[in-house]
Order: C-alpha cells, then structure tokens, then sequence
C-alpha cells in the first residue's frame, strides 16, 4: 500500500523527470519508508517536488495547478511549492536535538505548517471577529507571516 | 554576501548537498543520511532531487554512471569553488554576529 502510494505520486513527474530518476526515487521511497519515514510523509515531499518540477519546466497550467491542490489539501504551505530559494530553504526539517538522523521529515510541522489561527498567546481575536475592522483589510494582502497559505 | 556567491539564493538543501559531495561522491540516499548526520537535518525526496537537478543545470554537480538503479553525484571544480564562496561568505556573516553579540571567539 505504501509502495502504491508513492508510485502514484511519482507519476506526477514530468515523464522525462521520470525517466531520469524514476526508478531511483521509488529506491529510495523503499528505503526511507523502511527506516521509518511515514509513506505519506515521502509520498506528501514527492507531490511538492512534482509540483514544482511541473511550474519550472514547460508549465501545464491544468496539471500544476491540480498538484498544489492535492498538496495543499495534504497539509503542504504553498509557500515550499513555489521553485524559488526559500522551498529549497523551507523544505527541510531539524531534526529534534539528540535525535539526529532518526526522525523524518514531515511536512506541516516544525514550523512548515500553515494555519490561520488567532494569536493564543494575546488573546487577540481574528481579525474577521473583531468589530470595526473592515473585510477589504482582512482579505487576501493583510496577511501577517506564518498565518496563511 | 558578493556576487560570487552563488549559492546565496540557491537555498539550504543545495548548500547542503554540496557539503556532503565535498568528501566523495553520493547517490540519493546516502546524502540524505550523511547530511542527518552532520546537520540534524532530513531532506525531504522530493526537495532532494529538486536541488540535485537545480545544481547539475548549474554545473555545480555531475552525475556519474549509473550503480544499479542509483546515480551517484559528484562535486564539480565550479561546486567547490562555489561551496568555498559561499562558506567564506558565511563565516564573514557569523563573525559579525558574534562580535555584536558579544559572543566569546569572534
């Protein structure tokens, strides 16, 4: 099941991705699972690197755009989709201190996730429940860091 | 950072995978495993391959011949150099933030 999972994913890739690496990647699927990699957590990092694959080639608008649905629906912040530095940057996860090399990536934590939450810490309400502030200040460009897709 | 530096924007997982093509070549999943263990991080597969494509068109890297299934990578003269400046840039950076804060050594 695992293994069908990620070999799903990998059918995302742009043939010629797959021809190239292919049978590598679902190599190294096998064997990071094995160690104790959640499959979703491999299958979840390949539908991103597919995604991206697809916007930084020859973009088909349909399929690119069907990905990052698929993997913003999985948890994924579109921000590690986009083929800039920052994905390369954001797309790695600390390993916990004392536990290097044992845990694995999981996308949508450490920080990676991407939640509108309300700032527990002050008590602030969102600002869509705070009276007087008005909607065209809340949608989309108010944004503040961390707290949207 | 100066314009040598190319791989300022290149992100983590280049710089990364460069380090660990600094002692020998590596296919996939020796990367991932040496580079758990020198920086505590885990690269994802698919940033994995991303990076490797990103810094082959580069020229940074080169594939070598297939073992099995596996292509191992190696570094390139344009990597080390590249890696070098980049290391430098890096540690000029980190000097400074350690004379202001202050930190014993800078």
């Amino acid at each position: 099941m695992p293994g069908r999972l990620v070999a799903a994913v990998l059918r995302c890739y742009p043939a010629r991705w797959r021809s190239r690496h292919g049978d590598e990647a679902a190599e190294l699927a096998e064997f990071l699972i094995r160690d104790g990699t959640p499959a979703r957590a491999v299958a979840l990092s390949y539908l991103c690197g597919a995604a991206r694959e697809r916007l930084a080639g020859r973009p088909s608008r349909r399929v690119a755009a069907a990905l990052l649905v698929a993997a913003g629906s999985l948890g994924a912040p579109l921000t590690l989709l986009s083929a800039g530095p920052a994905a390369g940057a954001a797309h790695v996860s600390r390993a916990p201190a004392g536990r290097t090399g044992t845990r694995t990536a999981r996308p949508g934590t450490h920080g990676e996730r991407c939640t509108a939450r309300p700032d527990r810490a002050s008590g602030a309400r969102p600002a869509a429940a705070r009276p007087g502030v008005p909607r065209a200040a809340i949608s989309g460009t108010g944004r503040r860091h961390g707290q949207g897709c | 950072m100066t314009d040598a530096d190319v791989l300022r924007r290149a992100g983590d997982a280049s710089v990364l995978i460069l380090t660990s093509l600094a002692d020998g070549p590596k296919h996939g999943y020796a990367l991932i495993q040496d580079v758990s263990q020198f920086a505590g991080v885990r690269l994802g597969p698919g940033t994995l391959y991303g990076a490797l494509d990103r810094l082959e068109r580069l020229g940074l890297i080169e594939a070598l011949p297939a073992q099995d299934r596996r292509h191992p990578y190696r570094i390139t003269a344009p990597g080390v150099a590249a890696l070098r400046a980049h290391l430098d840039s890096v540690e000029r950076v980190s000097a400074v933030g350690r004379l202001r804060l202050g930190v014993a050594g800078a």
